[in-house]
């Protein structure tokens, strides 16, 4: 399998949430943050892999009539896991995160790949799928973070970045970010539910838009080339 | 179907089962003790945030049935005053709070150490933002007629999360009311 058009399945042509439209709850939810949405990110892309493999190791052994089941009882365990990890290692990330780290059970992201294309392919193409679908995932948290947390609060990479002390990274979520204009000028109503949808929103349209551009772009490419095909023969 | 199918369906299930839970008592196992050592910590470290004592805290018994919500009080041994550990429910399930009361009968100081608010609403009450300490910082010195300012006390809610500001401000004069009963 062409690992370059995995990648830019998972990262634009496919992506999970933009164009799947897969696991926006979470998405909405913990996107308030950089720090928060890099954890979620990258904890989503490990649990993604891990099932992968599985999944697409056990693919022949799966019975038909109760893979969902089978399915289920694999990711949950590799999200407890993470989950325990979590909270022995970064607890803060644990405590920011909250919920939504068990809920990752649930995140259909891992069940769609799991059956949509684990269950069919080999275990190297699955885990590189893992990665890239992920990949994209944590992109798109990443943007919608950046964004809502600029206009909500006018910070960029808070709990991530701290600057009090010269720059460095903190990994205990205590960072204050970079303050670009003072918070209480900041739209708050972006770190609500609320700001979630509109973010989200407003970036499904805008991928729906630059991915029909291309894609009539391609078209026209093909007519002109065909176009040209006919005049050339034409002339001959 | 028959009968050996669903037998092999069982089995199959039951297998991947039990692979994967013994793989989680392995995990567990690996990770229980530090996590347990860390909410102690953290407990301790919350008690001297709501108030200090250089010579550390000690149990005192109090009436259980009068205060459902309230887990422990201790008694610092400085004689400074007491803090009460209580869980209680907020907006999305239960909050460990720690309150600090002094001899007067007025807070101290509050620190929750566990909860599972809303991330950006609620969880703010717990938050190490400068919202957060600014909401925390208004229980000191608050006595046991503690209440939001829309019914009329000095504590301003934090937007959108009026359930949990309810909650926690519920809590402290409980807290107040069950060091009054043990003082």
């Amino acid at each position: 399998m062409n690992r370059r058009k995995q990648l830019r399945e998972g990262l634009v042509t496919n992506n999970p949430v933009l164009v799947q439209q897969i696991g926006m709850c979470a998405t909405m939810a913990i996107t308030t943050t950089l720090f928060n949405g890099v954890g979620m990110g990258l904890s989503v892309l490990i649990i993604l892999t891990c099932c992968n493999v599985v999944v697409s190791a056990l693919r022949k052994i799966i019975p038909e009539e109760i893979r969902l089941a089978i399915f289920v009882v694999v990711i949950a365990g590799f999200v407890t896991i993470v989950d325990l990890l979590l909270q022995a290692y970064i607890p803060a990330l644990s405590a920011a995160l909250g919920v939504f780290i068990p809920l990752i059970v649930v995140n259909c992201i891992i069940i769609g790949r799991a059956e949509a294309f684990c269950q069919k392919n080999t275990v190297k193409d699955s885990f590189f799928d893992g990665i890239f679908q992920g990949l994209g995932y944590t992109i798109v948290l990443i943007i919608m973070c950046v964004f809502r947390e600029f206009v909500g609060s006018g910070r960029f990479g808070g709990g991530l970045i701290d600057i009090a002390n010269g720059f460095r990274f903190t990994m205990d979520g205590t960072g204050g970010g970079i303050q670009i204009f003072p918070e209480s000028y900041g739209m708050s109503i972006m770190n609500l539910p609320f700001g979630g949808f509109l973010t989200l929103g407003l970036l499904i349209g805008l991928m729906q838009y630059e991915l029909k551009k291309f894609e009539k772009k391609k078209k026209m490419a093909e007519r002109a080339a065909k176009e040209l095909a006919l005049q050339k023969e034409v002339e001959e | 179907m028959k009968d050996n199918k669903i037998l092999k369906l069982a089995f199959v299930l039951f297998v991947i089962c039990a692979v994967t839970a013994g793989v989680l008592g392995i995990v567990n196992a690996l990770t229980y003790q530090r996590i347990y050592d860390m909410a102690h910590a953290k407990e301790f470290e919350a008690y001297a945030v709501v108030l200090k004592s250089d010579s550390g805290y000690a149990e005192v018994e109090f009436e259980e049935e009068g205060f459902p919500t309230v887990d422990s009080i201790m008694i610092s041994n400085d004689g400074n005053g007491y803090v009460v550990k209580s869980t209680f429910s907020g907006a999305q399930g239960n909050i460990t709070m720690v309150c600090g009361v002094d001899n007067d009968l007025k807070c101290t100081g509050i620190s929750i150490i566990e909860h599972s608010e809303t991330s950006g609403l609620g969880a703010v009450a717990a938050a190490s933002s400068s919202a957060g300490e600014a909401f925390r910082a208004q229980f000191i010195g608050q006595d046991g007629s503690i209440a939001l300012s829309k019914n009329g006390g000095a504590i301003d809610a934090l937007a959108g999360a009026t359930i949990t500001s309810t909650a926690v401000t519920g809590a402290v004069a409980t807290s107040i009311a069950a060091v009054d009963s043990v003082n």
